[in-house]
């Protein structure tokens, strides 16, 4: 019966919500008390380092061009080695939207993202973080890679000696 | 001291008493309102000002009066002014004919717990009732705003749909207690609430009061998701405030009326009347939070259909049965 | 017309077209490397494979390499193709370096682009890479051979295409190295094509080398600023700084490519001394402050001497509209005196080719489609470059090339030279025309130019002058050949075209120094280093003189008004090019100090400004409708255009993406002038031609930091036998008097001279800058003297 069915569920809304205000809130007392977030968890953005102590970031605006706010911009240029790297590096973290859509599209592994959710601030331009506030001085995750030992621009190690590569080809040569 | 000057100090006493007590019950109902809530849905509801949050209303008090008194530019600036106090003025002048506990005895005379015991009093709430859609539709009105105008129409049209099934609930009563006082009606129950004697009238009355206080099921005048706030979406600051509390004391008003005209006033055994009688309003104004905790909104065809097709013939139905057994089982009296 | 059909879809295309270009007219994309429409097709990447199911070839066959023939059934989508086609894709990525994210092709990088469109994902091949030592090709081309796939264009590019012989393929198998056989200089005046053409990142800009993605870059379609040909180019530009310049694609005009001079000369957008605010003598001032006196004193001016006493001086490379809203201002204000172009040299030969041009005119397109060409005159590599791109086309396609020219001029291809003086070119057209007297070079000339079915008598507008354009029209108009003359500017044709028959700017400097013209307004335009030689003088006289240029102008600081305006790329507006071709270009970005410039290191600021740091520039043609007091936007000075001059007609509908549309109807040539020398030659004296060069001549290109590299040094170019006759061997330091200065220059002989003459080329910043290009001055030389 329609009639039934309708006041029956009507009374078992009541029973619901009457039932919950005697349970226990699963409310998180914030500042006193810390969630313990996830390895993965999608937090403040850091620049790694290569195994080697060097930087990461080759300035490939592969992270700017991914990320849905436009919340990422730089500038690359190439060292006298021959590495590229971002002469400035910005991330406005009052834009960011730590979707982690930046770290997805790096190719070297250079921006990762932590676990560090606390960083409110009261002026916005304090949350305008350059290279030097990202930088940080280990690898994060996977540790041990190093792009420039695969990329067959010699910059860590000479032309031709990187990997996955064979000595550099002699146009001259004769020889099979 | 003579006589007429003690009855001024008495009436006057009364209506300071019964002020604070709406004000600052309107002001925890709120309180009270979040918290419950807050319990329904696994949350704490506001702690942080006060212990338990309970100096909450104060801190809401000082925000809303520090606020931005915005007028918009194109508004009627003076009924715009006065809406607001319309709504608030109007439901605080209710609370004259409730009486709110058993007369006492006090200096060597009987002193009624009511402001004033009209006779008229059931006539008096009914009107003053109607008075409160002005707030609301001359606040509509006034902000000059699309928003605010869909729900002052709204409001108007859903509280004059529900006043009438409300009046015809409160009919029964009336034949049942033969008067328009409220204390007799009060008195009439001594005995056994016409809650029990006669509940298709109570659950009625409960429903219509529910769409008389424009809450959740019945919130569509200010239905946030569909008309941002409806009729008081250009007001900010107090002005806004005296909206909301008017809201308040409205719950805590018509909660009042249920108590008396259905639940038996301060009847009670065991505890003194004055209490029975806030725990009956009390009970009745939780059931307006759980009901908002508990109902989504209607749509607004399905609201007018319910109001029109169901609750008024219901009630007229309900006002002719009741007439028709009061005359059987009293046919001298008819 | 062979009719076949293509995944279901049925085409006709015209005979000869093969069938990946049939696929790409029905928008069907299919990965391909080697193809290019200005290369043609060779098949040698192997990845447009498509199953002919019908007709008559059948199988697996590259697309590029079929002729699309009647009855052919073709399908793209077949497993088979596909499967070959992804196939070849890992093939051709075994050897490629995954170095996208330091690679500065990654965004715009076909092979990105074909790898993914041919299916091909994830290296399978767990073998080593093969790797090259690279090779440094000068200032504009970077090499990193290890993304190399083979595709030939370079090669095809340079070689075939531009004619250049320092660069080519070596080597044999899977080791096939593209480069020069040494390290060096890429000679060829084309280079930069080899960043445009190569489909991934083996070769890329130098002069952008990690600036910006591609993504990231403003882009309109614009138009080449730096000669008069109008080529199409795509500047692009990031962070307010122009960051490069690529190619754009005009089939009538340049084709495909573009010369290193338009590509690499636009560093003068983002010149640091390029000034950015109005300055009041000198001083910098506000917009309003500025258009407020200099209304005011011309009006004052006007209503005091009269309108003649004001002049308005435009320039061959300000954009039409600002020309048409100058000329139009010379008659608002009751008759005051207009020139477009204050080189008066260059100004008479545009209006005159304005007023003969006619239904004479010919596109580049037609160039290259010619099969006998006659350059009289004419330096293309020197003057227009793309021009001598497009001669070598034509030769390649069986053209003969005849160059009459005093100079030794080089092209791209083989070539007849015919030696002249450049007093005696329009003679020797005159000659070429009589019949009656036959001297002997020029009576095969006269067969080839009566048996040729597409003959052009290509001219250069500096040497032949106002004569020789009439002289070479005449001969034009003898064998029913086109004409093609380069001018000195871009917007050269349209200056002159509203000159009309009015003054040029050597009569304005007589007025001027008789005091009949008190004001002048200069649009864009230098006329201390491009006006007539007494300029200086008549300066002086002026009671008010108002600069309107973006260039790092000489007379910034004198002027009692300047006021700065923007950059081709900067704004919007149309150009008119040598052959009368109106060509639009669009605002690629907004002006400003670039952020490189502007703040330490490049690091944008930290602060925000509501005001952009030198936005102060406004186009042209919005500062002079302020000056005139109204407002108006580009469209609605193009349509007064149109409404007043009927041979604009189509103006307001050009679009920057298209192909542009002649103007309609000619100019007129300027009124008389005395050409005679001042004072007669002095005894003993050489003729002085001072020409253009294709580096360090034009005015804008010479300020560009990237052509600093190639920039010539000053030399004076002289015959072996004259050389001899006076006593002078090669790189002696000679002193040159004219009767305007004394320098002296380094000699060099060259061989291809014309005997008894002295050439020089024009560069910026040095005593040759004031020399009117391709007029020859008399000048003793003596021995020895300091450095010019």
């Amino acid at each position: 019966m329609n009639l039934y069915q309708d006041i029956k569920a009507t009374a078992q809304a009541y029973w619901i919500t009457l039932r919950n205000m005697f349970r226990k809130p699963v409310t998180i007392q914030y500042p006193e008390q810390k969630r313990v977030p996830f390895e993965r968890y999608r937090a403040r953005i850091v620049l790694t380092r290569d195994p080697d102590g060097g930087e990461r970031c080759v300035a490939c605006y592969l992270c700017s061009a991914a990320c849905p706010v436009d919340c990422i911009s730089m500038q690359a240029a190439e060292a006298e080695d021959g590495r590229r790297y971002a002469t400035w590096f910005r991330i406005n973290f009052t834009r960011c939207i730590f979707c982690g859509m930046c770290t997805e599209a790096c190719p070297t592994r250079a921006i990762q993202m932590t676990a560090d959710y606390e960083i409110c601030r009261r002026d916005p331009l304090t949350l305008v973080y350059e290279k030097e506030d990202l930088l940080i001085d280990g690898p994060g995750k996977e540790p041990d890679y190093n792009f420039y030992r695969h990329a067959g621009i010699g910059v860590v190690n000479p032309r031709g000696q990187g990997e996955e590569e064979r000595p550099p080809a002699d146009v001259r040569s004769l020889l099979p | 001291m003579p006589e007429w000057l003690v009855t001024t100090i008495l009436i006057l006493v009364k209506l300071g008493f019964v002020f604070f007590l709406l004000l600052t019950g309107a002001a925890y109902m709120v309180l009270a309102e979040r918290k419950l809530l807050g319990r329904m849905q696994l949350r704490y509801g506001p702690n942080r000002v006060g212990p338990f949050g309970l100096l909450q209303p104060l801190a809401d008090a000082v925000k809303l009066v520090t606020k931005e008194d915005f007028i918009p530019s194109q508004a009627d600036k003076f009924l715009f002014f006065i809406a607001p106090g319309i709504a608030a003025v109007t439901a605080l002048l209710t609370f004259a004919v409730v009486p709110f506990g058993p007369p006492i005895r006090l200096f060597g005379r009987e002193v009624p717990l009511v402001i004033c015991d009209l006779n008229i009093g059931v006539l008096y709430f009914l009107g003053l009732s109607s008075l409160a859609v002005y707030g609301v539709t001359l606040g509509g009105w006034a902000s000059n705003s699309k928003y605010a105008l869909l729900g002052s129409i709204r409001a108007l049209s859903q509280l004059i749909s529900y006043e009438l099934s409300m009046g015809l609930a409160i009919v029964p009563v009336v034949l049942m207690a033969r008067s328009f006082s409220l204390t007799n009606i009060v008195n009439a129950q001594a005995g056994l609430p016409f809650a029990i004697l006669n509940p298709p009238a109570f659950l009625i009355f409960l429903v219509s009061v529910l769409a008389e206080s424009k809450r959740i099921p019945f919130d569509l005048p200010e239905a946030e998701n569909e008309i941002v706030a409806g009729f008081h979406t250009e007001y900010s600051g107090m002005r806004f405030g005296l909206f909301f509390v008017g809201e308040y004391i409205n719950v805590i008003i018509l909660s009042s009326m249920v108590t008396v005209l259905f639940l038996g006033g301060w009847h009670g055994p065991l505890l003194p009347g004055i209490v029975w009688f806030f725990l009956k309003v009390g009970f009745i104004s939780f059931l307006f939070i759980w009901t908002r905790g508990t109902l989504p909104r209607l749509r607004y065809d399905q609201l007018m259909h319910f109001g029109w097709k169901i609750l008024v013939p219901l009630a007229l139905v309900n006002v002719i049965v009741t007439g028709a057994i009061l005359l059987l089982l009293n046919p001298a009296k008819g | 017309m062979p009719t076949l059909t293509i995944d279901n879809q049925t085409v006709t295309v015209p005979d000869g077209t093969n069938v990946l270009e049939a696929a790409q007219q029905l928008g069907i994309v299919i990965p391909h490397f080697c193809y290019h429409e200005a290369l043609g097709a060779v098949g040698s990447c192997r990845l447009c494979a498509m199953k002919f199911e019908q007709g008559p070839v059948k199988g697996i066959e590259m697309a590029c390499m079929v002729q699309a023939q009647d009855g052919m059934v073709v399908s793209t989508v077949d497993a088979e193709a596909q499967e070959l086609r992804a196939a070849v894709i890992e093939w051709l990525m075994l050897n490629h370096p995954h170095d996208c994210p330091v690679c500065d092709e990654g965004g715009e990088c076909q092979l990105q682009d074909m790898t993914i469109a041919g299916g091909h994902g994830i290296r399978r091949y767990r073998g080593k890479k093969r790797t090259w030592i690279n090779q440094d090709l000068g200032p504009f081309i970077e090499q990193e051979m290890n993304r190399c796939i083979q595709c030939y264009r370079c090669v095809r590019t340079y070689r075939d295409y531009c004619g250049g012989d320092d660069f080519g393929v070596m080597g044999s198998r899977n080791r096939v190295f593209f480069g020069r056989f040494k390290e060096g200089k890429l000679e060829s005046p084309f280079s930069g094509n080899l960043a445009d053409v190569c489909p991934t990142g083996v070769f890329t800009d130098k002069t952008c080398r990690f600036r910006s993605r591609s993504w990231d870059l403003q882009e309109a379609a614009s138009i080449c600023p730096h000669c008069s040909l109008g080529c199409s180019v795509i500047p692009g530009a990031r962070y307010r700084e122009l960051q490069r310049v690529r190619s754009g694609i005009n089939r009538q005009t340049n084709g495909f490519f573009i010369c290193d001079r338009g590509r690499f000369g636009y560093g003068h957008v983002n010149h640091p001394e390029r000034p950015r605010t109005p300055k009041l003598q000198g001083a910098d001032a506000a917009w309003p402050e500025a258009l407020q006196l200099a209304r005011r004193r011309l009006t004052d001016i006007a209503a005091k001497v009269g309108p003649e006493a004001i002049a308005l001086l435009g320039s061959p490379r300000a954009s039409l509209e600002s020309l048409a809203l100058l000329h139009d201002w010379a008659k608002q204000l009751g008759g005051a005196r207009f020139c477009g172009d204050p080189q008066p040299g260059r100004d008479r030969a545009a209006r005159q080719l304005t007023a003969l041009l006619g239904s004479r005119a010919r596109s580049l397109e037609d160039v290259r489609r010619s099969d006998c060409l006659l350059l009289v005159g004419s330096d293309p590599l020197n003057e227009a470059p793309l021009l001598g791109l497009a001669v070598r086309q034509a030769a390649r396609r069986g053209a003969r090339v005849i160059v009459i020219d005093p100079r030794p001029v080089e092209l791209p291809c083989n070539f007849q030279r015919l030696s002249t003086g450049p007093e005696e070119l329009p003679q020797r057209l005159e000659h070429l025309v009589s019949t009656t007297e036959p001297t002997d070079d020029l009576s095969t000339l006269r067969t080839l130019l009566h048996q040729a079915e597409r003959p052009i008598l290509c001219g250069g507008g500096d040497l032949l002058g106002e004569v020789g354009i009439r002289q070479l029209a005449a001969a034009a108009d003898h064998f029913g050949t086109g004409l093609f003359v380069t001018l000195g500017g871009p917007n050269s044709y349209g200056a002159a075209l509203l000159s009309g028959d009015g003054p040029d700017a050597d009569q304005l400097c007589e007025e001027m120094l008789a005091g009949k013209i008190r004001a002048l307004v200069c649009l864009e335009n230098d006329p201390l280093a491009d006006g007539p030689q007494r300029m200086a003088r008549a300066l002086g006289k002026l009671e008010f003189l108002l600069i309107l240029d973006h260039a790092p102008n000489r007379l910034s600081r004198q002027a009692d008004v300047f006021l700065p305006t923007t950059t081709v790329a900067e704004g919007s507006g149309t150009l008119v090019n040598n052959e009368g071709r109106m060509l639009s270009f669009s605002t690629v970005f907004n002006p400003g100090i670039p952020l490189g410039i502007s703040s330490e290191g490049g690091h944008p600021p930290r602060s925000f400004s509501p005001t952009t740091a030198g936005g102060e520039p406004r186009p042209a043609w919005a500062v002079l409708a302020q000056l005139r007091g109204e407002n108006q936007s580009p469209e609605m000075i193009r349509r007064k255009l149109e409404g007043r001059d009927s041979r604009f007609a189509g103006l307001s509908l050009l679009d920057p993406d298209g192909e542009g549309q002649r103007v309609r109807g000619g100019g007129h040539p300027a009124g008389s002038h005395d050409q005679s020398f001042p004072h007669p030659a002095p005894e003993g004296s050489l003729p002085l031609l001072v020409v253009e060069q294709l580096f360090g001549s034009e005015q804008l290109a010479s300020l560009s930091p990237a052509l600093d590299a190639v920039q010539p040094d000053p030399q004076v170019l002289l015959h072996p036998e004259t050389a001899a006759a006076r006593g002078l061997k090669e790189g002696d330091t000679i002193a040159l008097h004219t009767e305007l200065e004394t320098f002296s220059l380094q000699l060099k002989l060259n061989a291809a001279m014309t005997p008894g003459l002295l050439l020089a080329t024009r560069l910026r910043d040095t005593p040759l800058e004031l020399f009117a290009p391709g007029s020859p001055t008399p000048c003793l030389v003596g021995k020895g003297g300091g450095d010019a």
